[in-house]
């Protein structure tokens, strides 16, 4: 029985290191685009651009400036679906961990 | 017939006339002293009485219009991506590429701070570093110094031509 409540409070630890980091990219994207709202405001699956947030291309470069200040994340713009939404940045940080 | 496009330092008048498309009384970067193509760059401007824009701003106080400034240290930007791409063409026969239709747009300023007047008889010494880049856009940490002082700083975010 112990190795069940140990995966299960490996499981709750990834799910709460998982929010921390969806609510750092929120944190992230309204320093840098000076947004003014709350980080509860943005969904994790929330589209960015065009509808959603409705950021533009010119965004685009200040979140990538905060990827590689704040997460040590280099984007290059082929790789233009990872700002899709804050989990697809989320996915791409924890992919370059 | 010397086709290098190899810059040597500095980089005088006339060569940044080939480099950026600006002319009068919009050439704002007078020589290039310093240069790491794609990186960064550092240049100046001398600022005399003579200034087409000094006549109206102002008729009683003479005063380099802080736009202006913010317009020359996007020059030097341009003249650091102008120069990468150059260099990238070292190779081809480059004497005829028209570099200077490469110089793009202007995409955002942020945190400029003016911190003293630029007047007639001031040496502008600016300095732009490429902090970031995103396919064609580019954010720049910019500084202008006028005796040693700093005078403005600031991000300018710019956009080559595409």
């Amino acid at each position: 029985m112990s190795t069940f409540t140990n995966s299960k409070e490996n499981l709750l630890d990834q799910v709460g290191a998982r929010q921390q980091l969806c609510r750092e990219v929120k944190e992230m994207i309204i320093e840098q685009l000076s947004l003014g709202i709350q980080p509860e405001w943005i969904a994790d699956d929330q589209p960015l651009f065009g509808r959603g947030l409705e950021l533009d291309s010119i965004d685009t470069l200040e979140i990538t400036i905060g990827l590689q200040d704040r997460f040590d994340c280099m984007l290059t713009d082929d790789n233009m679906e990872v700002l899709g939404s804050v989990n697809k940045i989320a996915d791409f940080i924890e992919s370059q961990r | 017939m010397n086709t290098s496009t190899k810059l040597n330092m500095p980089i005088y008048a006339d060569q940044i006339k080939k480099m950026l498309p600006h002319r009068y009384p919009f050439l704002l970067v007078d020589r290039v002293t310093k240069l790491e193509p794609g990186v960064s760059g550092t240049a100046l401007k001398n600022v005399t009485i003579n200034e087409p824009f000094f006549q109206g701003h102002f008729p009683e106080e003479l005063v380099m219009p802080g736009v202006l400034i913010a317009e020359a240290m996007a020059q030097l930007i341009a003249l650091i991506y102008i120069a990468e791409s150059m260099e990238k063409a070292d190779d081809y026969a480059t004497h005829d590429i028209p570099f200077s239709d490469q110089v793009g747009y202007l995409l955002g300023f942020k945190n400029m701070k003016f911190k003293a007047k630029v007047i007639p008889g001031d040496q502008l010494i600016m300095r732009a570093t490429i902090v970031g880049k995103f396919g064609p856009m580019s954010q720049v940490q910019v500084f202008a110094d006028v005796d040693g002082k700093n005078v403005v700083e600031g991000i300018i975010n710019v956009s080559e031509k595409v």
